[in-house]
């Protein structure tokens, strides 16, 4: 009978050479106690080693799904003639039986023969000691766990990180030499610094001119404009420097050669990390762009401790000096760290840069979780995510300009001085309005009939003296305050919207110029006029009655 | 150019900076700064802080890295060499509390080979590693991917770590990476964890070889008590040749958790003659 047995080294087959004490099952173990009865037990027959890792990964991965690899194959073929095998794994054992024809068994004799065959392994197989087996053993667990976990090298975030890191090193370098440069010709050619503003034309000039007395002879079409060439040209007549030998002039040639090449290497390393960057966190670099989602990485040390930074966090990633200040002094914290320097943020102006940050960061969070842990490689997620940001910008700056234009009359509307009322930006204007553009017509109608719904009423015509203008905005005011407080901003929201609508649509209004704005607000508000006309009077007495009732409440809070 | 990344840098413990002179830092009331006297425990391998407050700590096989944010404390020698011990904190690993709980012998000790079953991502196996030192062997068997991937990684860190990505329930699937080992530590969790350790001592554990379970009452049998859920999980063990040899529960650190210790196939004690 033949034993099989794998090693991370290969594989080897065994003899056994006495089968009688094999009826024994519990004696067995005994038997490799020592090296001895081991090897008076079991010879090695045939090792089959492995080539390389790669043939090593292939062999092992195929035998834990229970199937054998093709050099096992011929191993077995070439060494299991008409004699059975006993293997570890009865479906290897099948499949062997089916593609080979070779008998196999697995029992607990067999069982106790690999026990001690893999406590005696060293002694019985001579090639193998043990400091050979475990980095052996070790280097194959890390390559099968490797291919277990799908690894691939690809998706190593270390590039990136190394790569914004060198391109910071790079640009520090790159400055100081440039400056090297131009301190060193300065003393030849002192007129040039001023009039060549730019590090790299400046090194290519230095380079094709040298001494500056060439200068008048030279082209410098490809390098510089027109007109700072003439400047040049004129300036080296005139020049205060002192003369430089050649010698001298070799190496500050050089340092240029250095500049250049180094400018160079900086874009080639910039593309490398574009390229990396949208192999490995797609979602992330459609929303905020390469650099950023680069430094962000960086900032967290991998990709996957990143993912587990919640949105407010991400906002504030690069800040934390500021941060940390802010808690312990109990200021304002920092609303924007490296986040500042994405293309959203930068397009945003004034209140919507925190605004649009946060949002920013929220979703930046979410696309970063889904480039960590999850699967797809498309950028799909992220270029949603961007259209959204860019259509709530857009309707956070229309709301302002909404603010800054003016209400629907064409005039501000002048209102009851309440010294508590908290005013935000322009205060002549009546907040109700803004909200009333704000607000999505969907939304509108559904709470429309919620309210409808919650309050069915009969008409009251003592209740339309209360739609009488001045004491009803008064009101508006006050009551704003309050929902604001108890935080219902959409309710309250959707009630003065009513009051504004009962108000217009009880006043009968003349049609007088009007933004573009409102215009899209007034036709589903017309919309639903022609929707619920049996209902517009009940409309007009719900926010009636819920305003008597806030009245009261307040006066009793009051009292 | 806000914050370049220099360095992982995030908003977890601060100031927290290793080496320099004098034993300093440790979990439970202790800052960075404190005066820590390290004397050896009872088994080898094993160390206690004693500060304000009582730790146990292993020795850093990796000097100057943390392998889950814990805090390490350094020691300098008469003849001015450092070592540098990491926290062991038994909140968190069951060994750890076993070994505040007053274990006998846990049979991990340096040299030895362990088969660690249930490894997670790794943070008692790295207390294990730092054990059993450079000459020793922690085989680490963790089913879940993701706590596989932090196990790859610790492990690629610590040379004598062998990380399996495989179910502990098929031995046979990491058969040919495994060698006999002493000890078997096995923190599973499973309802069939009894029948796991026995398969896996079938295959790899030596004749004469020990064996830690921690049993959960509540994930074999929600509905037992714990007494009872204890008692059972030894007789099944009994049942395949792994012989208790101790148990102790858990707490305070975890509730209704025990750890039986025992041997695998001991050699049957000779009856000395009795003088007649």
């Amino acid at each position: 009978m033949l034993l099989l047995f794998e090693t991370p080294g290969g594989f080897a087959i065994f003899k056994v050479l006495d089968e009688g004490k094999l009826s024994n099952v519990e004696d067995l173990g005994n038997v490799f106690s020592s090296a001895e009865s081991a090897r008076k037990m079991v010879k090695l027959k045939a090792f089959d080693k492995f080539d390389n890792t790669s043939e090593a990964l292939e062999a092992v991965a195929k035998l834990v799904e229970g199937t054998p690899s093709k050099g096992l194959r011929k191993f077995l073929k070439a060494n299991c003639k008409d004699e059975t095998l006993a293997v570890a794994d009865s479906k290897l054992g099948n499949i062997i039986k089916e593609k080979l024809t070779i008998d196999c068994i697995h029992n607990n004799a067999v069982m106790e023969l690999l026990r001690g065959v893999r406590s005696q392994l060293s002694e019985l197989i001579s090639g193998l000691g043990e400091q050979d087996l475990a980095p052996m053993s070790l280097g194959l667990s890390h390559s099968l766990a490797r291919y277990k976990l799908k690894f691939s090298s690809d998706k190593v975030d270390t590039m990136i990180i190394q790569a914004i890191g060198l391109l910071d090193d790079l640009d520090k370098e790159l400055n100081t030499y440039a400056m090297r440069v131009r301190e060193w010709y300065g003393w030849h050619f002192p007129e040039l610094a001023k009039i060549i503003s730019d590090n790299i034309l400046y090194a290519k000039s230095v380079k094709l001119m040298g001494n500056r007395i060439n200068a008048a002879k030279l082209d410098f079409s490809e390098i510089l404009a027109d007109e700072v060439e003439a400047e040049l040209k004129e300036a080296s007549v005139i020049s205060m420097g002192t003369e430089v030998s050649d010698l001298d002039l070799i190496h500050i040639r050089e340092l240029c050669d250095q500049v250049l090449s180094l400018a160079e290497y900086r874009a080639q390393l910039y593309d490398y990390l574009k390229s990396r960057m949208n192999t490995i966190a797609p979602n992330l670099t459609a929303l905020v762009g390469e650099l950023v989602g680069a430094r962000l990485i960086s900032h967290s040390g991998s990709l996957l401790n990143l993912s587990k930074q919640p949105g407010s966090t991400v906002q504030i990633l690069g800040a934390e000096k500021a941060l940390f200040r802010a808690l312990k002094t109990k200021h304002n914290t920092p609303k924007y760290g490296l986040i500042f320097h994405a293309s959203v943020v930068g397009q945003a102006g004034g209140k919507n840069k925190p605004r649009i940050a946060r949002s920013l960061a929220a979703k930046a969070a979410l696309s970063i979780r889904c480039d960590a842990l999850g699967d797809a490689g498309d950028n799909s997620m992220g270029v949603e995510n961007r259209l959204k940001l860019e259509a709530r910008l857009r309707s956070l700056e229309g709301k302002d300009l909404g603010r800054l234009a003016g209400s629907a009359k064409g005039k501000p509307k002048i209102e009851v001085y309440n010294k508590d009322k908290k005013m935000g930006s322009g205060g002549l204007i009546t907040p109700a309005k803004v909200r009333l553009l704000s607000l999505q017509p969907l939304v509108l109608s559904a709470i429309v009939t919620y309210l409808y719904c919650c309050f069915v009423q009969t008409y009251n015509t003592a209740a339309d003296s209360l739609l009488v203008q001045t004491p009803a905005s008064a009101e508006d005011g006050v009551k704003e305050k309050k929902e604001k407080k108890k935080k219902k901003k959409k309710k309250a929201e959707a009630e003065e919207e009513e009051e504004a609508k009962s108000e217009e649509s009880s006043k009968k209004k003349k049609k007088k110029a009007k933004t573009e704005v409102e215009f899209e607000v007034e036709e589903p508000a017309k919309k639903e006029k022609k929707k619920k006309r049996k209902h517009e009077e009940e409309e007009t007495e719900e926010p009636a009655k819920k305003k008597e009732k806030k009245e009261k409440k307040k006066k009793k809070s009051e009292a | 150019m806000r914050g370049g990344g220099r360095g992982p840098r995030g908003k977890g413990p601060r100031g927290r900076v290793p080496g320099g002179r004098g034993p300093r830092s440790g979990p439970g009331g202790m800052k960075g700064g404190n005066k820590v006297i390290v004397t050896p425990h009872r088994h080898e391998g094993v160390f206690i802080g004693k500060g304000k407050d009582e730790v146990i700590l292993t020795k850093n096989l990796v000097p100057g890295e943390s392998v889950y944010n814990e805090k390490r404390i350094s020691v300098q020698n008469e003849d001015g060499t450092k070592v540098e011990y990491r926290v062991w904190n038994p909140f968190r690993s069951k060994l750890a509390a076993a070994i505040f709980g007053g274990l006998d012998d846990i049979w991990i000790k340096p040299g030895a080979k362990v088969l660690y079953l249930g490894a997670a991502s790794g943070t008692s196996v790295s207390h294990v590693s730092d054990i059993v030192g450079p000459e020793g062997c922690v085989y680490a068997v963790e089913f879940s991917p993701r706590s596989g991937r932090d196990l790859v990684n610790m492990a690629k860190k610590r040379r004598n770590v062998v990380p399996i990505i495989e179910d502990a329930r098929h031995p046979a699937k990491y058969r040919m990476l495994v060698s006999m080992v002493d000890v078997i530590f096995a923190d599973v969790a499973q309802p069939d964890q009894a029948r796991i350790v026995g398969l896996n001592a079938s295959f790899f554990l030596k004749a004469g070889g020990h064996y830690m379970i921690s049993i959960k009452a509540k994930c074999i049998d929600a509905t037992m008590p714990a007494e009872t859920v204890f008692s059972n999980e030894v007789k099944k063990l009994q049942a395949d040749e792994l012989k208790p040899a101790e148990q102790i529960t858990l707490e305070p650190y975890e509730r209704d958790h025990a750890c039986v210790v025992g041997g695998y196939r001991m050699p049957k004690k000779q009856k000395t003659a009795t003088a007649s």
